[in-house]
């Protein structure tokens, strides 16, 4: 349906001017194909949603071009984004960001009309989307009512409503449990396959690598390898194992992201809070 | 219905008691510059009442004189044969007039004191409800709100004019809040001026087919030496003179603290309900909402609050306008339309100005806000 192509061209985002300056990206580059589902990783500010941003013509970058469909959005004036985030960016929140007052059919009804439709051709176009993702029920419901699975996949709703190329995902499982944050990550995957979307999720919750088709470890603004990561098995937060704090116990090494969470593990139960030890991925 | 519409009537309707503060404040605030000129309306109405209501379609007065209120008007007695001989006067009859006080036991009242001729076809009382609607010598007629005050009936006397006189009727639609009207007969009013041959004014009743002002100017070139004016006229010259004293930079004043506190009451909701949804808009920024319609929304907020607050602003002044009617106060709240549109204008500019600073602060969101981490929706 779509032949979106991203490219993200050694972009760089650099916040505040002379020595305060912050470089949140640096020198970038990458390209989505059209279905292709994209996990970004790495560690708290490491410039992940940073990048998130640029992509989705949030923020522009200082240095380097972001394209989509050929265009250069990075260079676009400020009044021609909103078409562009409107019509082919689909974003997805950790938070959710649902409107409040709004039910769950306004919530993703409001965002159609934005884009021009008629309220009754927006609410059926919502309520058969909505319907699709299994929230016939909660139609009418406010989000407050719902679960945080509802609530993202009234999220997820939302973002799709009006058929975007490119959903952007900012860690849409932090606050879900386990389960219910791999059934939204299969239901993005299933997007994406289905429907021929790109999907670029930026995470740090190692139990979604497996939806990937791709997985880029982003750490002081820029991609590394990931050769040798590593899970802390009392936060589950990836770390390097080359630079990681280690210990021995029952004859294996265990890798953690502080010295918090090794005494944590020692001080612990038999396999420590965690529970499995840590595998090199 | 639009999905801004709905969001505007949801963010509003979500947190009541914002709402509640934001359309109660300018309901009140509203009220108050409504019920002052409501006030001052009902005022200038009853003030010029005796002008409205004597009968008289041209007055005739001391040259310069172009009112009733707090003025003396002598003109000498062979006016009344002149004017009564200008072409288009029907009738003419003379009228003695002066601000007294009029005591009766321990009650004291300002008032409109007559002096009219016991067979004048015009000038009397209008509505005489109980005794007799001509006064002879000795004879007083009052207000019936002044009488039940003083707590006086027919029969007994009065002071008026230095002298005493027992009241033989009783008259309604004759008080106003500051003053009443009373009549005392003619010859009394003119023996208390020591019979100078004087009138006060001379009411004309036009011809019929004649147009007053037209005979006012013809009374004015062929008397000389008076001042002739149509009822119209000579009412909106009492209202005028009401303007100057019954303190209009007051009611100014008091309308401009009104508009102050229902700005200030609008802006502050307004702009904390932004504030408080400030995230929401940034989602609605990220997903492609351009900044028109979120001004929009806000706006539309605020248009609403003060909509809202501009109804039950008008129903609360009607209600009290009613309510002062069933006290013994001589006041009547008249909201007219000049007022209602006086009001709705302040409505408008006061949506319109209480807008501005939400909009700046949506102007300036960074849609980038939804990805900082927030309180959990």
């Amino acid at each position: 349906m779509t032949t979106l192509l991203l490219e993200v061209r050694d972009a760089t985002k650099r916040f505040g001017e002379g020595d305060a300056a912050v470089t949140a990206v640096r020198g970038v580059s990458l390209a989505v194909e059209p279905g292709e589902v994209v996990l970004i990783m790495g560690p708290s500010g490491s410039g992940k949603t940073t990048l998130l941003s640029m992509m989705g013509a949030l923020l522009k970058p200082t240095g380097g071009s972001i394209h989509l469909d050929g265009i250069e959005i990075s260079a676009l004036s400020e009044s021609r984004l909103p078409d562009i985030r409107l019509r082919k960016f689909g974003f997805v929140f950790q938070d959710f960001n649902l409107l409040s007052a709004l039910s769950v059919l306004e919530n993703v009804a409001i965002v159609a009309e934005l884009a021009g439709l008629n309220g009754r051709a927006a609410r059926n176009k919502a309520t058969a989307l909505l319907t699709d993702l299994g929230l016939g029920e909660r139609l009418d419901f406010l989000p407050e009512k719902l679960s945080g699975g509802e609530k993202q996949r009234v999220a997820i709703a939302r973002a799709l409503i009006n058929d975007p190329a490119l959903i952007l995902a900012d860690e849409p499982t932090a606050n879900l449990d386990s389960k219910i944050g791999h059934e939204i990550m299969r239901l993005l995957r299933r997007i994406a396959k289905e429907q021929g979307r790109s999907v670029v999720i930026v995470s740090h919750d190692q139990r979604i690598r497996d939806i990937a088709d791709r997985v880029l470890w982003l750490e002081d603004g820029a991609f590394r390898d990931i050769v040798t990561m590593a899970t802390d098995p009392v936060c589950k937060m990836a770390v390097e194992r080359e630079h990681a704090i280690s210990a021995e116990r029952d004859g294996q090494t265990w890798f953690f992201c502080a010295r918090g969470c090794r005494d944590e593990f020692l001080g612990g139960g038999a396999n420590g809070p965690g529970g499995q030890p840590a595998r090199p991925r | 219905m639009s999905a801004t519409w709905l969001l505007t009537r949801r963010n509003l309707a979500r947190n009541r008691v914002r709402l509640l503060v934001s359309v109660g404040g300018v309901a009140l605030a509203l009220s108050l510059t409504l019920a002052l000129d409501a006030i001052y309306a009902g005022v200038a109405n009853q003030l010029t009442t005796y002008i409205d209501r004597s009968g008289a379609d041209v007055w005739v007065s001391q040259p310069g004189v172009r009112n009733l209120h707090m003025v003396a008007s002598w003109l000498p007695d062979s006016v009344i044969d002149q004017v009564q001989a200008v072409d288009g006067v029907a009738e003419a009859t003379p009228i003695l007039y002066s601000t007294d006080t009029i005591t009766a036991g321990d009650e004291r009242a300002v008032a409109y004191v007559i002096g009219v001729r016991a067979d004048a076809p015009m000038g009397g009382p209008w509505d005489v409800v109980e005794g007799s609607s001509r006064v002879g010598r000795g004879e007083v007629i009052v207000d019936r709100g002044f009488a039940r005050k003083a707590g006086a009936t027919l029969g007994d006397r009065v002071t008026v004019l230095g002298g005493e006189a027992t009241i033989v009727g009783l008259s309604e639609g004759t008080a106003s809040l500051v003053n009443s009207v009373a009549f005392v007969s003619f010859d009394d009013f003119q023996a208390m001026r020591a019979g100078a041959p004087v009138v006060s004014f001379v009411l004309v009743r036009t011809a019929e087919g004649a147009s007053a002002d037209g005979v006012a100017a013809e009374i004015e070139r062929r008397v000389g030496g008076v001042t002739a004016q149509s009822r119209d006229a000579f009412a909106a010259g009492e209202r005028s003179r009401l303007v100057t004293d019954m303190s209009a930079e007051i009611i100014s004043i008091m309308n401009v603290i009104g508009f102050v506190v229902g700005l200030a009451i609008v802006a502050l909701t307004v702009y904390i309900a932004t504030l408080a949804r400030r995230r929401e808009y940034g989602v609605l920024k990220a997903f492609g909402a351009r900044n028109r319609v979120l001004y929009r929304i806000v706006l539309a907020q605020a248009a609403l609050s003060v909509a809202l607050g501009f109804v039950i602003g008008l129903a609360f002044t009607g209600l009290v306008g009613f309510l002062v009617t069933r006290t013994d106060l001589n006041l009547e709240l008249a909201i007219t339309a000049a007022s209602l549109i006086k009001v709705g204008l302040f409505a408008i500019v006061i949506a319109g100005l209480a807008a501005i600073l939400p909009i700046r602060q949506v102007a300036k969101l960074d849609p980038a806000i939804v990805f900082r981490r927030g309180v959990v929706t």
